[in-house]
Order: structure tokens, then sequence, then C-alpha cells
């Protein structure tokens, strides 16, 4: 047995990861360090194309970007993110639930549940966008007149709650994957003991959700974080002031604004900013074979 | 009912039927009306119609003049096709050799595969904006609005992506096959060619849709990368949607039907895979 883990060893056909590693290195490691170099030089329209000659400026941008809308870009997303992870998670918890027992038309249901999930973000900010003009269908329906959805204050909630029934279907899953992991015998031991359905839910049930939908949490709030998609369908760029969130203001600094490398050290600091939930979902999420 | 289904009840009935009904109108009412304004008229829409006055379907024909769609479609299908059949061939062989393998920086890699996951799209755009903008200076190339470049730019994600899934599965395929391969003398490339490849088909399938569709529901990319010919289906309806917007007579009820077009590949993708596509979905991160 020894010996032949030894011949394996030796045998390791580690050429095979050239392919896949020279790629991934040339088109994600190289971008990413040049991403870092980016934020610390002066690289404008005019520099573009000769970006090697561009001059090195320190951490001038870095000091630039907290005086250009960073601070105010930074709590808008981070709000943002939590204010909806925190109302999709009893949304999707609750949704597991009722499809957790067997009954007529659950495939249906579960179907349903999926829909928002399944859409393409561009279609669902596209769809919502008609849906929330001054004279669209929501106006019309609530009798609010012309209120307007997509500029203004009311910009900041309408992004909340597009993100909310887009993304509550992901919290449904994990919650779904969990509840499925309890055991026949937990279910039975309670009937035995007569506990009525309140305590056993909030005692028994949910203490086993605890692991995925945690989980999911993180994972959730880093993709509200990162969503550039539905902020931009919805509203364009440039984003109204109280919805330019970080991917905005990113996208808008360097692409309308041809700032690239103040829009770098932006980027470099918002990778700052999901490094906390992403190193605790990198210590979460199980990487080896052996664990 | 029997006693075991009674006993793993989790709600009380009423309340399970409240909370279902409510969960389902919620995703149900805005789409009944997506579906049916893509089926009125734009004047029907305009007015503030939910039920359309007469059905007709003359938006889905519409559309195709109005807006560049039919470029857009056939430019997604080209590139992420590619993207993911790429992306799924290269990661199965690199999932194979890092699930099987022991070497120095092997974590390493594993943990960058999920973390690009969730790195910020732009971070990752900026960069291969500036290098691909600056290719034409540098090497002659033209790249940006090509659609290889947005290939390039898609596989950023792609790749890592379905590499990932790849490890998820192919660390729960045991190992006897491969060494009562190998004992027999089979060479690698072998057993990647007649064991491992057919064992993982479904997963690779997987890996490919799941790249085919970070492609088709991308903007960011396409945004920058591509110009007019070039346009994705994601770009030319974000655009449509903004350009309506100011007009005479906003055709409101064309925009849905472009929108579900726009929708549909996605949705078929899920309806024909949706066992395999759902359970790809949480198998990657529980413990």
């Amino acid at each position: 047995m020894a010996s032949r883990k030894k011949v394996s060893e030796l045998q390791r056909p580690l050429w095979l990861l050239t392919p896949g590693g020279l790629l991934m290195t040339l088109i994600i490691l190289i971008p990413l360090l040049l991403a870092i170099w980016i934020s610390f030089i002066d690289l404008d329209q005019y520099t573009l194309r000769r970006w090697v000659e561009a001059p090195f400026i320190g951490i001038g941008n870095y000091v630039e970007s907290f005086e250009s809308g960073l601070p105010k870009s930074i709590w808008l997303s981070v709000s943002f993110a939590v204010l909806s992870t925190a109302v999709t998670v009893p949304i999707g918890i609750a949704a597991a639930l009722v499809t957790q027992n067997a009954y007529r038309g659950r495939a249906l249901v579960r179907a349903v549940f999926l829909i928002p999930y399944v859409l393409p973000s561009f279609v669902v900010a596209s769809v919502w966008r008609t849906m929330l003009q001054p004279d669209g269908i929501v106006n019309e329906t609530l009798g609010l007149g012309s209120t307007l959805w997509l500029s203004g204050s009311n910009s900041y909630w309408t992004l909340v709650l597009v993100e909310i029934w887009a993304a509550w279907p992901f919290i449904y899953l994990m919650a779904l994957a969990g509840l499925q992991s309890v055991d026949n015998e937990v279910h039975e031991a309670s009937a035995v003991d007569g506990t009525t359905w309140w305590p056993k839910l909030t005692r028994v049930i949910l203490p086993y959700l605890r692991g995925p939908v945690l989980l999911a949490c993180l994972l959730a709030t880093l993709n509200h974080i990162n969503n550039f998609t539905l902020p931009f369908v919805l509203f364009g760029a440039p984003a109204p002031d109280d919805v330019n969130v970080m991917p905005m203001l990113v996208y808008v600094t360097s692409f309308q604004g041809l700032r690239f490398g103040l829009s770098a050290a932006m980027a470099v600091l918002s990778l700052v900013l999901i490094a906390i939930p992403l190193y605790a979902y990198l210590r979460a999420v199980r990487l080896d074979v052996d664990k | 009912m029997s006693a075991q289904a009674e006993a793993q009840r989790l709600l009380p009935r009423p309340l399970l039927a409240v909370f279902t009904v409510l969960l389902c109108a919620m995703v149900l009412v805005p789409l009944a009306y997506i579906v049916l304004a893509s089926l009125n008229s734009d004047v029907g829409v305009a007015s503030g119609e939910f039920w359309p006055s007469s059905f007709t379907a003359e938006s889905y024909t519409k559309i195709w003049t109005t807006a560049d769609l039919s470029t857009g479609i056939v430019n997604s299908l080209i590139v992420c096709a590619v993207t993911a059949v790429a992306s799924a061939l290269l990661g199965t062989t690199t999932a194979y050799v890092l699930v099987r393998y022991t070497f120095f920086g092997r974590l390493t890699i594993l943990r960058g595969l999920v973390g690009l996951q969730s790195i910020p799209g732009t971070l990752m755009l900026l960069p291969v904006f500036v290098l691909f903008s600056s290719a034409g200076n540098y090497l002659g190339l033209t790249v940006i609005g090509t659609r290889w470049g947005l290939f390039v730019a898609y596989l950023t994600f792609a790749l890592p992506f379905s590499t990932w899934v790849m490890v998820t599965y192919l660390r729960g395929l045991p190992r006897e096959l491969e060494e009562a391969a190998r004992t027999e003398g089979a060479s690698t490339i072998t057993i990647l060619w007649r064991i491992i490849i057919p064992l993982s088909l479904p997963a690779i399938v997987v890996s490919g849709i799941f790249a085919f569709l970070l492609g088709w529901n991308d903007v960011l990319f396409a945004s920058v990368l591509t110009r007019p010919e070039t346009h994705t289906a994601a770009v030319a309806l974000s655009f449509f949607g903004s350009a309506q917007e100011g007009g005479a007579l906003p055709v409101y009820s064309q925009m849905m039907a472009a929108a579900l077009i726009c929708a549909a590949p996605v949705v078929i993708l899920y309806l024909v895979f949706q066992r395999y596509l759902v359970g790809g979905l949480t198998a990657g991160g529980v413990k």
C-alpha cells in the first residue's frame, strides 16, 4: 500500500494543470495584480493606451477616493446588503417550511418559488423598471399618482425591494437543504413527546438550519454588495445619489469619468470591504476531500 | 394523511396555507402582469390595463425590428456557448488534478477558486479593459468590441466557477476504478478520457451550463467590451429599456415581450436540467 502511494506520487500528472493553470494566471492573476498597480498610477483616457508610462502617484488615488463619494457608497452598499439579507432570511425559511411536507401540488409551488431565482438579473431589473415607471402599472394599481420610484429618495427602497424579490429563493434553497438533513426520528420523537408546532419549530427544527442559513447569509450578503446588474439596469448610469452603490461608483468613475486609476483604488477598497464576509465564507466552505 | 407525514408536519395547516398563498402571490402577480402586458398592445399597456382588452401577439413580432434583439441573442449564444465548452473541459482536467493529487499550493488554489466567485466584477473588468484597450498599441490587436475578447473576459469568471463545480463533484467519485485501470497500465489521459469524463458527464454538463448562464446574465462586461454589432442580449435589452423612456408612446408591451424572450433560454435550461442545477447550487457550499 505504502509503495503504491509512493509510485502514484511520483507520477503526479501535474502537467495536466498547465492549460487551466496557465490560462487562469494569464487572465485572472495578472489582471488582478495589474488592478492593484493601476490603483497607484494616474491613469485616465489620455494615458490609457500607454498605461506602462502612466505616472506613479502612490496613495494619491486612495486619498482622492475618500473625497469623491466613496464613504457614502460604502454606507449605501453595506446597508443595502445587510437589509436585503435580513429580510430575505425569514421569507426563505418560511418558504422552505411550507414546502417541506408533501401535498398535492407541492412540486408546482416549488417551481413557482424558483422563478425569481431563475430569471436573469437583467430581465428582473428591466421588467421592474418598466412596471415602476411614473405612468406604470405599480402606481396605477396602488393609486399612487405618478410617484417616482426610479429617482430621488425612493430609489433606495426600490433597489432593496427588487433585490429582495429576486434573492429570497437562494435562502429558501439553502434552508430546504438544511431541512432535508433532519432525521425522521427527530420528528417522531417530537410527536411522541407531544410537542406543539411552535416549540418544535424553534427548539428542534431551526437549530438544524443554523449552519446552512448562516452560510447562505454570508454568500447572499457578498452577492448583494457585488450586485452591479440590478442598480445599473434599474436606474441607468450615472445612478441617482441614493443608489450609488460601490459597483456603480466604480463603473461610473472608470467608464464615464474615465479616471481609471481612481476607480481602481475604489475597487481595491471595495475588496477590503468584502474581505470580512469573504474570509468567514472561505473558512466555512468545505475545501478538501479529507476534512 | 399517514401518521408519519403528520409527525413531520412543521406548521399548522392554516398557517401553511396563508404563507404558501402569500409567497406564490408575491411571485406570480408581477409575473402574470408581465406575461399579460406582453400579450397586450403598447397602447393598452400605456393606458394602464392589467387585463388586456384584446389579446395580441404583435409585440412578439414587432420587437425584432424595434430593438436589435436578434443580433444580441445570436452574439450571446455564440460567446456563451464557447465559454461553456471551454470552461467545462479545462475545468474538468484542472479539477481532476486538484482532487486526486497533493502538491504545494493546492489549498491556495482551491481557496482562490471559491474566493474568485465573490470578488467584485468591477475589480476584474478594470484591468481587463486596460489590457484590451492597450493591446492595439502594444500588440497591434483590436480586442474591444470583438466576440473573442468578450469570451476571454467571461472565462475570468466562468473558468474558476466550472473548476469548483467539478472539484465538488469529483471528490465524491470513488478511486477504485482509476486504481484498477492504473494497475492495468492505463495512462492518465486514458483514465481521464475513458473513466473520469464518462462518469462525470452530468457534472460536466452542469458546470458548462453554469458557465453559459454567467455569460448570458452578464451586463457589466458586455456593456463595456462590446460595440453595437457585438452587443449581447442583456445589453440590447438594457439599452432598449433606457432608450424608450421620454418617448411619445412608451412601448412597454414590447419591452415585456423582449424581456420574456431573453429569459426563455435560461428558463428552458432550468426546466430541462432542473434536478442537476438545483442540486449543484447548494452542493458547493454546505459543510
